[in-house]
């Protein structure tokens, strides 16, 4: 080759070497990025599981090192600083956000503040590496399903035997902050599911009402079923409009799981399943009771031509969907499987609708109701700087003064025994989510408890678009969890 | 410094310059090596502490227990093997070899296109290559973002344009079957940065090639499949490899795809990748151990599929330049 050509095919490969590098988008060289799980770059491109506007605004500008609290604005410049993060977003982070300026103006030397941060149940990548890069918060937010696991890693703190009396607390909600023993988290709120359904759109197809009135127990998945196909309206393509209800999923964006709180534990119980043996330190998935379930998800969406039902939730329900959008505020759904934090919904997205709620559905008549309790927890997290004033916050917050707050905003329940009696907090609709406490089933506390929950999300995934029989789904979900529990313990 | 390899076989005492020591080196040599050192230390550092060190370290930790929190805990083997009886691993090991051979030759091809587009002698070429360049310079998760509504199955603008042609509109994000195809989409939008690539292979082919087959009576596709695809041959490697290495690596598409992969990774996990199953072992379940033997894997096969690629590649890439 002429030596002008190689010349020239070397500035060509330099500048080549130059764009690709400049344009690149994925971190640094690719083996480098291949063999090391950096942490840097998930989180750096992740955006929060439920971006609301709001969030997503916070997130701009604390996309750098630390991000944007919004609260502590008025603090004196001496008060010790403790840093809150939760993942709710509005109107459940307005909520958290009036108790601690509550909490900030009642004690003058303590500076809370609070951030909302990306993350989710299950997904606590920023917590985690903000733990690792020594910028953690002091107090989290924490799903309390995940508290022993996150115990276990070593995510969560242990609290000072003492900080909370266990008679004080519903005994699930305190059995869920335990930990071989000690308490690593203090409980929260609570909630409870029911069927809600939009009155208009069930009367407009003929479905009988009565059948859903509380006081006479709860109605049959079958009943349920056949207004539901009522309601069912498919437009000129053949794809459906309007469904009258979504007992399971697909989830939001075709994704698997629940469309709304028709999650495997829901069902799972209503079938009369036990997920787990915490005396033998097993899962159970493969309990007939939960095989039930999933083979009544598996029967409907059979039923409904699982790809239909997908293109109605993908269509209706994109990935991280905005709530005053969600279908059945928008009248596009008849009936849907949900807590007790519709009610704060519909008065704002929805209050010309008219929407009730019963118990949700039962195989057979004449079996008992059942619904399932989850809620959150404050939680401590290690090598805090300021422990004894995050304590401080933590007992308010998740105590009497917190609670009290908390469920008058946000129309979730508290966990203390002592507030479920006050009558004051309630209106009648909430009060009713209220009375469905005492019979709730809660979900296993075990040290496995996200990795069993997204392996039961999986196999749903298969079940509803009929690509795996349940019984396999579960099976394979017992060989995927049960090594891990195995090691880590009860 | 030029290294000049010494001709095989040859009868001259004249050693090769790479093989000289360090201290045979005269002082000249030693001092512009030692400056040359000095210019690139901070990328060494940056290399050794950012690029090697994590490397050896992932090499260890996959051989631990370990939450990221507390210190590992040395288990052997154990993360290897529930790896591969893991069904999960194997669903997103199919998933994302799926996607690159897939996305892989369809990118050459659109870059090839873009490029010879670029290439055309018009007036205006430069608002042309501006254009087709555009959309690499967009960050892939504003892109998912973006997709994520137009390929919404009963309101996005795709399967209205598909429609409007009378052409099946498919559920893109919950068909199992078309997710992964959403993917690759969303991938040629980058297509512009390999098009600059091909584009400067394309200026590198001697015109006088083409004026001799125009003599001759050449087609355009005879010119194009005889003379611009074998000078294109070097750069078509190029773009394989790097095409592969990133493919081998998707991650930031599904997660957005997926809504932030909070439990679920697609319809029927269909877009549970490679990369995005190892974050979630690795931050969702607290499992870095099992996160880093996914990635000692995934170091293990891109190294292999590439090792294959360049083997197979010396069968059709013709290297300008060389003898025959």
């Amino acid at each position: 080759m002429r030596p002008i050509g190689r010349f020239r095919s070397s500035v060509a490969i330099a500048s080549i070497v130059l764009v690709v590098s400049a344009c690149s988008n994925s971190s640094s060289s690719p083996a480098a990025s291949a063999a090391a799980p950096s942490a840097a770059a998930p989180s750096a491109a992740a955006p929060s599981a439920e971006a609301s506007a709001s969030a997503a605004a916070s997130q701009a500008a604390g996309a750098s090192a630390e991000p944007t609290p919004i609260t502590g604005a008025s603090c004196a410049a001496n008060a010790t600083e403790v840093k809150f993060w939760t993942s709710h977003t509005p109107p459940d982070s307005d909520a958290l956000k009036h108790i601690v300026e509550a909490f900030n103006t009642a004690n003058p030397d303590i500076c809370v503040k609070m951030t909302t941060v990306p993350g989710a149940e299950t997904d606590v990548a920023k917590l985690l590496t903000s733990i690792r890069g020594g910028v953690a918060p002091d107090v989290y937010m924490a799903d309390r399903f995940t508290v022993p696991q996150r115990a276990a890693e070593g995510v969560l703190d242990q609290l000072p035997d003492g900080t909370i009396n266990a008679a004080d607390y519903e005994p699930f909600a305190y059995a869920e902050t335990q930990f071989q023993g000690k308490t690593y988290a203090i409980p929260f709120d609570t909630d409870a599911r029911a069927l809600w359904f939009n009155k208009d759109l069930l009367q407009a197809a003929g479905c009988d009402l009565t059948k859903f009135d509380m006081s006479k127990g709860a109605a049959t998945i079958a009943d349920v079923t056949a207004c539901a196909d009522k309601v069912n309206k498919k437009d000129s393509s053949g794809n459906y409009d309007i469904m009258g209800w979504m007992p399971g999923g697909p989830g939001a964006g075709g994704n698997a799981g629940a469309f709304d709180q028709g999650w495997h534990y829901t069902w799972g119980f209503d079938y009369g399943g036990k997920f787990a043996d915490l005396s033998a330190c097993k899962v159970t998935p493969t309990d007939p009771g939960v095989v039930a379930g999933y083979q009544f998800l598996y029967d409907w969406a059979k039923a409904h031509d699982p790809q239909a039902v997908s293109r109605w939730v993908t269509t209706n329900l994109p990935p991280n969907p905005p709530a005053a959008q969600n279908p059945f505020w928008t009248g596009k759904l008849g009936m849907t499987i949900s807590g007790d934090w519709r009610i704060s919904e519909q008065a704002k997205y929805a209050p010309q609708g008219h929407y009730g709620f019963t118990f949700i559905p039962v195989p057979k008549a004449g079996d008992p109701t059942s619904t399932w309790a989850g809620g959150w927890s404050m939680a401590l997290i290690p090598n805090s700087k300021a422990k004894d004033q995050a304590i401080k916050f933590m007992k308010f917050i998740a105590g009497t003064e917190g609670q009290t707050t908390y469920t008058k905003e946000s129309t979730h329940l508290p966990t203390l025994l002592a507030l479920q009696k006050d009558a004051s907090l309630f209106d009648p609709a909430h009060k009713q989510f209220l009375d469905l406490l005492p019979t709730a089933k809660s979900r296993p506390p075990l040290a496995v408890g996200a990795a069993y929950w997204d392996a039961l999300t999986s196999a749903m995934g298969s079940v509803e678009l009929n690509t795996k029989q349940p019984m396999d789904a579960l099976k394979e979900v017992e060989t995927a969890v049960q090594p891990q529990l195995d090691s880590v313990g009860c | 410094m030029a290294v000049t390899p010494a001709a095989v076989g040859s009868v001259g005492t004249v050693r090769p310059a790479r093989r000289r020591r360090f201290r045979r080196l005269g002082t000249l040599e030693r001092r512009n090596l030692m400056w040359g050192l000095l210019f690139i230390s901070p990328w060494l550092f940056g290399f050794i502490f950012f690029g090697i060190f994590p490397i050896i370290y992932t090499f260890y930790l996959s051989l631990t227990r370990y939450s990221g929190i507390r210190a590992p805990v040395f288990i052997g083997i154990t993360n290897y093997q529930r790896m591969f009886a893991d069904p999960l691993f194997w669903k997103a090991t199919y998933n994302t070899l799926y996607y690159t051979l897939l996305a892989v030759p369809v990118g050459v091809v659109i870059a090839m296109v873009l490029a010879l587009a670029m290439n055309r002698k018009v007036r205006e070429v430069a608002v042309y290559r501006a254009v087709y360049y555009l959309p690499s310079i967009l960050p892939v998760f504003v892109i998912s973002f973006i997709f994520v509504v137009m390929l919404n199955p009963g309101y996005g603008i795709v399967n209205q344009a598909l429609t409007a042609l009378h052409l099946p509109s498919p559920n893109w994000l919950g068909d199992p079957a078309y997710t992964k195809i959403a993917l690759v989409l969303i991938a040629q939008l980058g297509a512009g940065q390999f098009a600059l690539v091909f584009l400067a292979g394309l200026r590198g082919v001697p015109q006088e090639l083409y004026e001799a087959s125009e003599i001759d009576g050449a087609s355009t596709w005879q010119k194009f499949r005889s003379i611009t695809i074998p000078f294109m041959t070097p750069i078509i490697l190029y773009d394989l490899i790097i095409g592969l290495s990133f493919g081998l690596q998707v991650f930031t598409s599904a997660y957005i795809l997926t809504g932030g992969g909070r439990t679920a990774a697609g319809a029927d996990n269909s877009l549970l990748t490679y990369v995005f199953y190892l974050y979630k072992q690795a931050f969702q379940f607290g499992q870095m151990g099992y996160a880093a033997a996914m990635s000692v894997a995934l170091f293990v096969i891109s190294v292999a599929l590439a090792a294959a690629v360049f083997r197979w590649a010396r069968g059709w890439v013709f290297y300008a330049g060389e003898e025959a």
